[in-house]
């Protein structure tokens, strides 16, 4: 029987092998097709219980992940942690080991700062499911983002995909970026030159004017959406400059069309700022696929990751 | 390891026809699906649809996969990957006949069984299995075998098909002289 | 009369860049002799120092004590325990305690409380603004004459040149030093580390090397223009040396700092957001750690100074972003300069003695340490052969912010010797 071997935590794409990217996405879509059948589950967890620790309101992301575990049959409690827990003197490592004490078996991490997922990781023998921590990793949004690409185009191997916005400040700009280049997917970019630093990874082409994004050709173009609040750091001096010179405004969708290029949205969407109205009803814009892709895909991360409770024996194959 | 072989490939094929004229029998021209469980079971369910069909019509196919399913998940050693199901026609109401290579504990048909559940109810599920070694670990019984072995619990039972490994047999590997 | 003889030593002597194969007598607390098998005399207690290396005692010109204020992170007693295991006699207190040492009164009573309670001498730096608040200076004449020898706000850098020059030109009747972070907290603000591709990489929010280097810049132009005894803390970049080795050739009177860490370590090893590696000023890039060794052996840094600073373990399991900046130094300084610079040929042992002891005692106002007949005997023993592990249990220091926790490095300090307990 193929198989793939044990990982406990996804945090990121850092020590992760195309192959181990492929037998995720391979698995999410039999885990996409169960939702035709007349009882949407599965008892794969049944027992298992996932945590969803959420620092950070989220309501889409919390949602879908606690869809997908339930899909699998698993005990899901919403974790609400107040943002001022740090003030009143408890740090993370008393949340968890108060959690750990629960026997909990995953915990899906979400934290505005980086790096906190890979620090709860360490403290406990939960899967840890990083749901998007500071500026570093979105891992499960680039892995939908891929599934959903691949729909498309089964090899990904050679596409383009351009990813235009806000890099700077975006955990999925630099997983997309990372687990794209991963699968051999040409990667480039384009925004204001403050949102784009000098020091993104060498593979992703850069580019300055809207014009060299088209003779790019990506078969998709994806795009960020922009924080607002960018605005008053002067990143870029305001919203109608940053839609006239990076956003996709009535003229570029028409050359869009024209091309056939899909677009992708991590959402939600600032209308009128990232992109016109009309890019909403266009039929190659993914963005609700993207959004019932992330059911199937984060089955089937929660499916690829073993926690550290239980230890396993070596061979029971012979089960028939 | 002692190495016996148990059918050679015209015994497989003569199992496979023998198994398929009792399922005829039975059956006469009634709507039947036929359910193959991942991996060798399909393949069975492939035969006994092709010396099927020459004589009937009416006969549905699909396929199943149990890893979901299964109750030993935490226990292995990697994780199985996913082939998916395939069930083309509507379970509600169907006389489904589950096939499988070998039927030991139970448990995948255990398993296979709640994954039809879950698409729906059928009329009736009966099961027809090449081999059957004992041991089982639930009420479970194969409507129809092509061949009973009496095994060790820890020995293994291969059925080999050329469509997987490239020759038809059943071999029987013990640990003691035979 | 006591008089004590070191047998099988090797001794950093004045004019020799490696340690000499002599023995030395001390008797009553000042140095007899240093000659090769001095012949013991009836009375001598003998030491046998199984070729360890006798050096000039450290002296660490930056240290947080913590108390007042923090004393469930380190203590006058267990900064000083620390310090004295290092093979420091002698370290500079910081002023950023809680309250803040800004009045005369305050540095008194800090001097008082480390002479009755500390393991080794103690000096006292008092703030340069009241509440180190960069507005107000605080009262310098004052801190003087309680004994301070150095004003600075430590890690809040002066926003206003004004106030800057104002204390250049106000401490320069009293022999004060004026210490300065460089910095630029409007390119600095929320950075927690160097800003490169490993910040990209990590998603962290980064401090760019320019903010250094515009503070540096703006801080010697202000002291070329009005005199002042200006000292550079914690130099951590290229270009930052760079403009102090300009101002130097210009007549600037300056001194500067770096830190162990800044020189041994760099940027890429905090890949697993492990806080144990966040201080301000960041670490930096390769090249960097390589201007500042480059830096030191030219002269144009003057000493290397440990920056120690003691955070509790629930600091320091903060998330990275609220996680306080710095780590602890002295138990850790001499065994990693020893096993990355000495052992490498990079750095001899005479340097080290004149960055981590002569210059600092000369910035606090005190007379090198030699180590030749007629001098006090101040010194650190240090067995070069040692596995050093550093482990919680062995540190002195209240807290174990250290990068090098769970490491092994090459020495460690066996004994320290100060002219008043002999």
């Amino acid at each position: 029987m193929k198989s793939v071997s044990h990982r406990k935590d996804l945090l990121s794409f850092d020590n992760m092998t195309r192959e181990e990217a492929l037998a995720i996405l391979d698995t999410a879509k039999p885990f996409k097709d169960l939702f035709t059948r007349s009882v949407k589950k599965v008892p794969t967890l049944r027992g298992k219980t996932v945590l969803n620790l959420f620092y950070e309101p989220s309501t889409r992301t919390r949602t879908s992940f606690e869809i997908a575990a339930k899909r699998l049959s698993a005990d899901v409690t919403n974790f609400a942690v107040s943002t001022s827990s740090v003030v009143k003197g408890e740090s993370i490592l008393d949340t968890i080991d108060t959690l750990q004490a629960m026997q909990v078996d995953y915990m899906i991490v979400r934290h505005g700062v980086s790096g906190v997922p890979e620090y709860i990781a360490r403290h406990t023998k939960a899967s840890v499911i990083n749901a998007g921590d500071g500026h570093h990793a979105h891992p499960t949004q680039a892995l939908l983002d891929a599934f959903t690409f691949r729909e498309i185009y089964p090899d990904l191997q050679g596409k383009r995909i351009v990813v235009a916005g806000d890099i700077l400040h975006s955990r999925v700009a630099r997983s997309v970026f990372q687990l794209m280049h991963l699968l051999g997917v040409e990667v480039g970019t384009f925004g204001p030159a403050t949102l784009i630093p000098p020091t993104i990874p060498d593979y992703v082409n850069v580019f300055t004017r809207f014009e060299e994004v088209l003779e790019f050709d990506p078969h998709v173009l994806y795009l960020l959406r922009l924080q607002l609040e960018r605005q008053t750091a002067n990143f870029f001096p305001s919203m109608r400059e940053y839609h006239r010179v990076y956003g996709v405004t009535d003229e570029r969708f028409r050359q869009i069309r024209e091309r056939g290029m899909h677009i992708m949205h991590p959402g939600p969407v600032n209308r009128g700022v990232e992109l016109v109205d009309d890019v909403m009803t266009y039929e190659r814009t993914l963005i609700n696929t993207q959004v019932e892709n992330g059911i199937a895909t984060r089955m089937a991360v929660l499916y690829h990751l073993t926690p550290e409770v239980k230890s396993r024996s070596h061979d029971t194959e012979e089960t028939a | 390891m002692q190495e016996n072989p148990v059918l050679n490939p015209e015994a497989v094929t003569e199992a496979v026809k023998r198994l398929a004229n009792e399922i005829h029998a039975a059956h006469g021209d009634a709507p039947i699906a036929f359910v193959g469980i991942h991996t060798r079971g399909v393949i069975l369910a492939d035969r006994l649809v092709a010396e099927l069909r020459t004589r009937r019509g009416n006969i549905e196919q699909g396929t199943l996969d149990i890893s979901l399913y299964r109750d030993d998940l935490d226990n292995l050693a990697a994780l199985p990957s996913i082939e998916g199901s395939d069930i083309p026609f509507e379970v509600e109401g169907a006389t489904i006949l589950l096939c499988d290579d070998v039927l030991y504990t139970g448990r995948t048909i255990r398993a296979a069984m709640n994954v039809l559940l879950d698409y729906g109810r059928p009329k009736c599920i009966q099961l027809a299995v090449l081999a059957d070694r004992g041991h089982r670990e639930l009420p479970i019984a194969a409507t129809w075998t092509g061949i009973h072995i009496p095994t060790r619990r820890d020995d293994y039972l291969r059925v080999h098909f050329k469509e997987t490994d490239g020759v038809d047999d059943v071999i029987h590997y013990s640990r003691d002289p035979a | 009369m006591s008089a004590r003889l070191f047998q099988n030593a090797h001794i950093v002597v004045p004019g020799q860049s490696d340690p000499q194969a002599l023995d030395l007598r001390v008797v009553d607390g000042v140095i007899q002799a240093v000659a090769p098998g001095i012949a013991p005399e009836p009375g001598d207690e003998r030491i046998d120092c199984r070729g360890g290396i006798l050096l000039p005692a450290l002296c660490d010109a930056h240290v947080h004590i913590r108390e007042p204020g923090q004393e469930d992170a380190e203590t006058i007693e267990s900064g000083t325990e620390a310090a004295a295991a290092g093979g420091f006699s002698r370290i500079l207190a910081m002023p950023n305690t809680d309250p803040p040492i800004d009045t005369g009164g305050m540095v008194g009573f800090i001097q008082s409380m480390a002479d009755r309670r500390a393991r080794i001498p103690v000096s006292v730096a008092g703030c340069l603004t009241k509440g180190r608040e960069g507005a107000k200076l605080a009262e310098i004449a004052d801190m003087a004459e309680q004994g301070a020898v150095m004003v600075t706000d430590c890690n809040h850098a002066l926003q206003d040149a004004y106030v800057l020059r104002r204390a250049l030109e106000y401490t320069r009747h009293f022999d004060m030093v004026v210490g300065v972070y460089p910095d630029t907290p409007a390119l600095s603000k929320g950075g927690v580390m160097h800003e490169g591709a490993e910040s990209f990489r990590l998603g962290l929010p980064g401090i760019p090397a320019m903010a250094e280097e515009i503070g540096i810049e703006r801080d010697l132009r202000v002291a070329a223009a009005v005199g002042g005894r200006i000292h550079i803390q914690n130099v951590s970049t290229a270009e930052g040396v760079d403009s102090i080795r300009r101002w130097k050739a210009r007549g600037v009177q300056v001194t500067a700092e770096t830190t162990p860490h800044h020189l041994l370590l760099n940027h890429t090893q905090l890949g697993n957001y492990n806080t144990h590696f966040k201080m301000m000023p960041p670490l930096r890039t390769e090249a960097d750690q390589q201007a500042l060794l480059e830096g030191l052996l030219d002269g144009t840094l003057d000493m290397i100074a440990t920056g120690h600073a003691p955070h509790t373990d629930f600091a320091k399991n903060l998330d990275f972003n609220h996680a306080p900046f710095g780590i602890i130094g002295l138990e850790t300084a001499l065994p990693a300069l020893h096993t990355h610079l000495i052992q490498t040929g990079k750095l001899t042992w005479a340097q080290l003695c004149r960055l981590f002891s002569d210059a600092p005692r000369r910035l606090l106002n005190l007379a090198p340490i030699a180590l030749e007949p007629g001098q006090p005997f101040e010194a650190a023993l240090f067995d070069p052969a040692a596995e050093n592990t550093i482990t919680r249990a062995a540190l002195k220091s209240r807290s174990f912010n250290t990068p090098w926790l769970n490491r092994t490095l090459h020495g460690r300090v066996t004994a320290l010797y100060l002219p008043r307990d002999q």
